[in-house]
């Protein structure tokens, strides 16, 4: 079963072989879902002129920012290793790149409001999104505490 | 071409007038996908704050909806909201 360790100063991600490839598909199925969350992503200013100088010189380099972030989730995982050792910078591109992907699952299932998980139907729990939010939160929460650790 | 004497000044008059700068609010707001847990380190890691004073604004944010998390110059503030959209919260910036 995946685990997440800290050793000497660097995050150990261990997967096996099936844990990799099913992370691989999730990353590949919902990265094409991404730019459907952002398009819900409120604005930075309430004022349009404002708001539109923010999406011509920040708003790109942010979303390059994302997608550079996948690629590393995507490098690390395609390496074929069982034992992951990420540095700190590889460690918070895997934690943005993963709350993207959490957002885009979101997103596809129309979680809009706290709570969704203890009140949760049977119908959404069977969604593939359903158990691709939790077992990235599950490896966020992960990364999270060994980071703090 | 001709070179001016210095003739000293007495009592020189300092104009030490400081413009201020407006000030604006870093806001983040809830979103109900986003870990509790994540959002502590990500304003930890953006703002320097300790572990109770994240948590607390955390829980702001979670129980009320949104928490101003800086106070900051409208540019400083700009590059905050970038940042904390490079992480992917939800933010924005208001004039005080």
């Amino acid at each position: 079963m995946a685990s997440v360790l800290k050793r000497r100063g660097r995050i150990q991600v261990r997967l096996d072989e099936r844990e990799r490839v099913a992370l691989l598909d999730i990353v590949e199925r919902l990265t094409v879902h991404i730019s459907r969350a952002l398009a819900t992503t409120p604005r930075a200013y309430e004022d349009e002129t404002k708001q539109a100088e923010y999406d011509r010189w920040v708003r790109p380099e942010i979303e390059r920012g994302y997608e550079a972030d996948l690629d590393v989730i995507r490098d690390a995982l395609s390496a074929g290793d069982e034992l992951l050792v990420l540095t700190e910078a590889q460690v918070y591109a895997w934690l943005r790149g993963f709350n993207q992907l959490r957002l885009a699952a979101g997103s596809l299932i129309g979680i809009t409001e706290d709570g969704w998980e203890s009140d949760a139907t049977d119908a959404l729990r069977a969604q593939p999104e359903f158990g691709m939010l939790m077992a990235l939160g599950w490896l966020q929460e992960e990364l999270v505490a060994a980071l703090e650790s | 071409m001709t070179t001016a004497t210095p003739v000293p000044v007495e009592n020189p008059v300092r104009e030490d007038k400081t413009v201020r700068e407006p000030a604006w609010n870093v806001i983040v707001w809830n979103d109900p996908i986003t870990l509790m847990s994540y959002v502590v380190l990500v304003l930890r890691k953006l703002f320097g704050y300790d572990h109770t004073t994240a948590t607390t604004l955390m829980l702001q944010v979670h129980e009320e909806g949104k928490a101003i998390v800086a106070t900051q110059p409208r540019e400083q503030a700009e590059v905050s909201v970038a940042r904390l959209h490079a992480f992917g919260l939800q933010a924005t910036l208001a004039r005080l």
